[in-house]
């Protein structure tokens, strides 16, 4: 017990300033495309079609990626009672009502970095293969800013990717085209789209290497590193700047493993950790877990987040492949199999559900498959309430006991 | 002399103290408000058992305020500690239901005496001690004399709020209704039962523990009907601090 709580800390990242700046020249470009008009802007749903947007010329914006940041810097409760008081459910993605309340109270976390405001919107596309919170959420904003919104609807709770659904999808994905050319002011180039395809292609594949390199024991890396470094691939798919990222965290991690260094000092038990992370309490739940010796070394969240179906070759159907396989999409049967799988390829001990008051389809504990999986594997797990941005919804004392006692129990399993 | 070691349970509502002697046997129990001030309340607990026993530090701790205490210590989780303790009492695979001030827990502890595992009341408070004592506040009465009233209830009245204040709204509605004290005590405790029959499946012999039952033998009389091998063992509120002293045996 007293070398449970042996006091040490994750170890940081060197990475992490060269992310830094592939993040500032991101959101650099953002800012001077919305200050001079020289290029147009587009917000995309984090697995919309970003490698279209780009390849037609787009500067591009995630309010996902802008939600994230609200609730990594503590403010999302400022927020979210305004997007209540204009009739948005508390109950309904607090991302959203982040969002939507930061708009209304005139802020963003992007003023630090010379915004006035959030850049705006020439056009709105989404894909609601995430959640048709996407589509209502961009719809504020396509009337507030009196601009096109184009979407594609994805099928939910997907058991087999049929070639019916990959073509509907694909289909939706040239619908899209007529519609974005007008406000591009330019055409489709198709040379241009399989480049971006390929780009987001080698992107993903990097950052699966990166994530996969967490398999090693101890893992180089861990979840709440991960949620902060997949960054690039979220807003950035498409280009070539996620992919020289990568490059370089991927070099970084193989010196590590090299040199034995792992993301948390004498790593004992290592856990998977299912549904969206605590942004309000990241960095405080990487130092629990660090202090108890405990690897988080895998996630839906980051895990799920790899398109390598992407396919230059057959941009379109590929496109359509990628996007309708993520996990969220898919059916509890799918589901139970693809953690049954990372479960035993990260050699996990024991898997975390964060049940999220507020999010719904990444929460994956509310129909059974968390007793069905302890079943089929016998890796015990734990739920945990709370929620993604919403730090009303979480009891932090009730959750630290809770996740303390896990590991201790999984101590006694293992006898480690 | 012989020497005592000391466990302590500081929780939300309660701090326990349990003095254990060499031979692993309790050899007392003294329990105090937990306060504002965690580390008020430990001393005194300390105080109680220095003035006649020779205490052994550190103390060994669980609970809220585990590690807000000025004497040496070593915390413990005090789910691990309460199931050590129960294993230590029935020496065998159990489920364990405890209900304290704020927690409402399910563990599910296998032959060996391990946590095979838990779960603990989530998003609020309602069927935990501190529901029974604002509903006793609101009614004006005694979280003692609830026995006394539930001994006299002719049926049972549904009590369906999950919020503390609107069950009492709930309650009140009922009284206007017609309904009896009594039966609605006994509504209450059935409220109670079921929120935590909610948590887990209880397949075997379940141990029913922690200050409510403790305070109100008619929550075990009720859970007994509803699993007839049940029960709740003596100091049941003390079990987690006993249990902390228990893990620490070896060292």
């Amino acid at each position: 017990m007293e070398e449970l709580l042996k006091k040490t800390e994750p170890v940081k990242l060197e990475s992490a300033a060269e992310l830094r700046k592939t993040m500032d020249g991101y959101f650099t470009r953002l800012r001077e495309a919305a200050e001079t008009r020289n290029r147009k802007v587009a917000w995309c749903t984090s697995v919309g079609p970003a490698e279209l947007l780009y390849s037609m010329g787009f500067e591009v914006y995630f309010p996902e990626n802008h939600g994230a940041m609200l609730g990594a810097a503590k403010n999302a409760d400022k927020y979210i009672p305004s997007a209540v008081a204009h009739g948005y459910s508390p109950d309904i993605c607090s991302y959203l009502t982040s969002d939507i309340g930061a708009f209304l109270q005139n802020e963003t976390p992007l003023q630090k970095s010379g915004f006035k405001s959030v850049p705006a919107p020439d056009i709105l596309v989404y894909n609601t293969n995430q959640c048709r919170e996407v589509a209502d959420w961009f719809g504020f904003y396509a009337k507030h800013f009196n601009v096109p919104i184009l979407g594609i609807h994805t099928p939910l709770s997907i058991p087999e990717l049929s070639p019916e659904i990959i073509k509907s999808v694909s289909e939706q994905y040239k619908n899209l085209i007529p519609g974005i050319e007008q406000v591009a002011g330019v055409k489709f180039d198709m040379d241009r789209f399989r480049e971006a395809v390929g780009l987001s292609h080698d992107g993903c594949a990097l950052w699966r290497q990166v994530l996969e390199k967490a398999k090693q024991i101890p893992s180089p890396i861990n979840f709440f590193d991960s949620a902060i470094h997949m960054g690039p691939i979220v807003v950035m798919r498409g280009t070539t700047y996620a992919v020289d990222y990568y490059k370089i965290l991927l070099a970084e991690l193989d010196k590590r493993i090299k040199e034995n260094i792992s993301a948390v000092p004498g790593e004992k038990y290592r856990i998977y950790w299912d549904g969206m992370p605590l942004w309000y309490k990241l960095s405080s739940m990487a130092k629990l877990f660090a202090k108890l010796e405990t690897c988080v070394v895998a996630s839906t969240y980051c895990n799920s987040w790899v398109f390598d179906d992407l396919d230059p070759s057959d941009p379109f159907e590929s496109s359509a492949l990628a996007y309708c396989k993520l996990f969220i999409v898919r059916s509890d049967e799918v589901k139970e199999t693809v953690l049954e799988n990372l479960l035993g390829e990260f050699s996990a001990d024991g898997i975390i559900f964060h049940e999220s008051k507020t999010c719904a389809r990444n929460s994956n504990n509310r129909y059974g498959l968390q007793n069905r999986l302890f079943k089929k594997t016998g890796i015990s797990y734990l739920e945990i309430n709370g929620d993604l941005n919403d730090p009303r919804c979480f009891s932090e004392e009730q959750s630290i006991i809770a996740i303390e006692t896990f590991v201790e129990q999984l101590a006694g399993k293992s006898g480690k | 002399m012989m020497k005592y070691r000391l466990g302590i349970d500081l929780g939300s509502s309660y701090t326990k103290g349990v003095l254990v002697d060499e031979q692993n046997k309790i050899a007392g129990l003294h329990c105090v408000k937990s306060g504002y001030s965690f580390n008020n309340a430990s001393s005194k607990i300390i105080e109680h058992f220095s003035a006649s026993h020779e205490i052994q530090y550190p103390v060994y701790t669980c609970g809220y305020g585990r590690e807000q205490i000025s004497a040496p210590f070593v915390s413990n989780s005090e789910l691990i500690a309460l199931s050590k303790a129960v294993y230590e009492v029935y020496g065998r695979s159990c489920s364990i239901i405890d209900i304290g001030g704020q927690d409402t827990k399910f563990i599910k502890v296998n032959a060996n005496g391990q946590v095979d595992k838990f779960k603990m009341n989530r998003k609020c408070a309602a069927g935990t001690g501190s529901f029974l004592e604002e509903i006793a506040f609101r009614l004006d009465i005694t979280p003692e004399e609830f026995t006394a009233f539930a001994e006299q209830a002719k049926q049972e009245v549904k009590i369906n709020s999950f919020c503390t204040v609107f069950a009492i709204s709930e309650i009140i509605g009922m009284i206007k209704n017609g309904s009896t004290l009594p039966d609605i005590i006994i509504g209450i405790y059935n409220s109670i039962i079921l929120r935590s029959m909610e948590m887990a499946l209880v397949e075997d012999h379940l141990v029913i523990t922690g200050g409510l039952p403790a305070k109100h033998p008619m929550i075990v009389s009720l859970f007994k009907k509803k699993y007839p091998d049940s029960d709740s063992p003596e100091h049941s509120q003390f079990l987690a601090a006993y249990g902390c002293v228990l893990l620490n045996r070896e060292s």
